[in-house]
Formats: structure tokens, C-alpha cells, sequence
């Protein structure tokens, strides 16, 4: 997997870019800007449904949306630039191996509010509060993103050894 | 730089320090305040420059004490970061540009607060408010890059190794 990685980090110049004096720091800079974009967006939307910011029509809060999707965009792009560049410093880690668990579960949880919630959601009246389930979901959201932020900071902690990762 | 070393020999400054948890609590705390702030200005400079589409700002004021709070936390860590390595701030250019940006966005969004307590929704003109979203938006992304430089930066860390 290491191997892998590392061929893809050659092959597309990624190796390169992140080699280059400021080529690490720029896209740590823009790996905050997209997480920014998320917690302004999504994070927002998450507060509204758990009974944040009575009064703001939560349809007007979803417009925001697309923009924490490009924000998680370039989240995933440059973190996959992270990840090639110097994959044993991630695959083996811990705090990535766990950052990358509650990515996944709130895609999940993304999937969930999408098929079961959203459409009812969008029709509540700006001063109502939204189901129990609609509030689950914000909160497991919300949850998940600022577990990620943790992890994200913990990476930097971690130097381990590179068995510790029994199934890499 | 001798006050600086005195004050990173302060038991508070080396618990900050050397504690894994105080420092790392510190950081993250300062991750996750920034995140929100710097995305509630986003979220709001988009919808002036309807990269987003228009919804009523008003409302939006609610999360302003969510958002202040932020900022409350964004200076205690941030002193606390401070504390913990003095000399590596304090001598870093960086630092004063990321300071006074932070300071100057916060302005802004403390004007772009007051617009909307005094200003209906539909006179939020594109034309009036499009350089003020856009500088903010600018202004929030040099605060991040110059935020991440700091790390890499610094050309002292701690100042007692000079005496």
C-alpha cells in the first residue's frame, strides 16, 4: 500500500510539489481553508438543526451547503496530497486511521439525513423545531467533524512505530 | 529576548509546554474556534457576492454570540500558545501580519454585524457590500496561511537557550 501510494505521489508530481521549500505549508494553509468552508456551512446547518438560531429558515441554511461540499473537495484533494506524499507517516497513525473512521461515518450519516430527513427538514417552519431524528443527525454531524479537527491535530502527535498497524 | 526567556521559565509557560495535553487542548481549541469563525465570514461574504443563494441575513445575527464566544476562545488559546513558546512568536514577522489581520477581519465582521441589525435584507445591494466580502474573504485566508506559516517560520523556539 506504501508502495503504492508513494508511485502515485511520483507519477502525478504530487511528490514534487510537496517537496518544494512552501509546497507543504500552502496546502496545510488550504487543507484549514476547506475545513473552514465545512464548519461555516455544514457546522452552521448541524447548530440549526440541535435548536441553534431559532427563527433562521433551515431551506436558507441548506443553501450553504454546496459551499461546505467544495470545502470538503478540497479538503479530500489536498489531504490525499498529505497521505502520498508521506504515507507512512499516516497509514500506521492512529489518529488518522480514526479521522478517517468519522469521515466515513459522516458520510454515513450525510447518506442517512439525505434519504430519510432532509426533504422534512427543508419544510419546517423557521421558528419549529425539527424531529428528534432530524436532531440526532445534526448532532452525530457535528460530532464527527470535530473529531475530525482532533485527529487531524493529534497526526502531528503521533510518531508510531510502523507495526502498530496490525491490518495495513 | 531576556524577558522573553524569564517568561518561559514561569512554571505556567513550562506546564504549557512540556503538559502534552495543555498544549495540544490549546492548539485544537484554536483549530476549532478559528474554523467557525472564519466559516461564519465565509458563509457570509458568499451570500453578499451571491456565490450562494440569497437568503435572509437578519436571522443570521443568532449565531453572533456563538461567534464571539469563538473569538474569546481564539485569544485564550492563543495567549496560551503564546505563553507556551514566547520568543518563537514574538520574533516571527509572521506573527504581527496574522495579529493584525485577525484584528482586521474581526472589525470587519463586527461592521458587516451592525449593517445587518440596521439594514433590510433587500438593500444589501451586490454592488455596495461586494469589495467589503471580498477583502473579508482575502483578509480570512491570510489569516489562515499566515496561521499555518507560523510553524515553519520561526527562527528562534525557545529564547533561554541564549543565556
Amino acid at each position: 500500500m506504501i508502495d503504492y501510494l508513494s508511485a502515485f505521489s511520483s507519477s502525478t508530481g504530487i511528490y514534487t510539489i510537496m517537496n518544494t521549500p512552501w509546497g507543504w505549508p500552502i496546502v496545510e494553509s488550504m487543507h484549514f481553508l476547506g475545513l473552514s468552508l465545512l464548519i461555516g456551512t455544514v457546522g452552521i446547518f448541524d447548530l440549526r438543526l440541535l435548536g441553534i438560531g431559532q427563527g433562521i429558515a433551515y431551506s436558507d441554511l441548506h443553501k450553504l451547503v454546496k459551499i461546505g461540499v467544495i470545502g470538503y473537495a478540497i479538503n479530500v484533494t489536498t489531504g490525499v496530497m498529505f497521505l502520498t506524499t508521506a504515507p507512512d507517516q499516516y497509514i500506521y497513525n492512529p489518529a488518522f486511521q480514526t479521522k478517517i473512521l468519522f469521515m466515513f461515518i459522516a458520510g454515513l450519516n450525510m447518506v442517512w439525513f439525505y434519504q430519510t430527513t432532509s426533504a422534512q427538514v427543508k419544510k419546517t417552519a423557521a421558528l419549529d423545531n425539527v424531529t428528534n431524528r432530524a436532531k440526532m443527525i445534526g448532532g452525530i454531524s457535528l460530532l464527527c467533524w470535530i473529531i475530525v479537527i482532533v485527529c487531524g491535530r493529534l497526526i502531528t502527535y503521533f510518531r508510531p512505530p510502523y507495526h502498530w498497524c496490525w491490518f495495513c | 529576548m531576556e524577558m522573553l526567556a524569564r517568561l518561559e521559565n514561569t512554571t505556567l509557560s513550562i506546564w504549557l509546554r512540556e503538559s502534552g495535553i495543555a498544549f495540544f487542548t490549546s492548539l485544537t481549541l484554536h483549530s476549532i474556534a478559528m474554523a467557525f469563525v472564519i466559516g461564519v465570514n465565509f458563509a457570509i461574504a458568499f451570500r453578499l457576492v451571491r456565490i450562494v443563494p440569497e437568503f435572509e441575513l437578519k436571522p443570521f445575527l443568532k449565531f453572533y454570540n456563538l461567534y464571539w464566544l469563538s473569538v474569546v476562545v481564539i485569544f485564550l488559546s492563543g495567549c496560551a500558545l503564546l505563553l507556551a513558546y514566547p520568543a518563537k512568536a514574538l520574533t516571527n514577522p509572521i506573527f504581527y501580519i496574522k495579529f493584525s489581520l485577525l484584528t482586521i477581519g474581526l472589525i470587519i465582521s463586527r461592521w458587516l454585524q451592525n449593517q445587518m441589525q440596521i439594514i433590510k435584507n433587500n438593500e444589501f445591494s451586490r454592488d455596495k457590500y461586494f469589495w467589503v466580502a471580498m477583502i473579508s474573504v482575502f483578509i480570512w485566508i491570510g489569516t489562515i496561511t499566515t496561521g499555518r506559516f507560523l510553524a515553519y517560520t520561526n527562527s528562534v523556539l525557545l529564547a533561554s537557550r541564549f543565556f
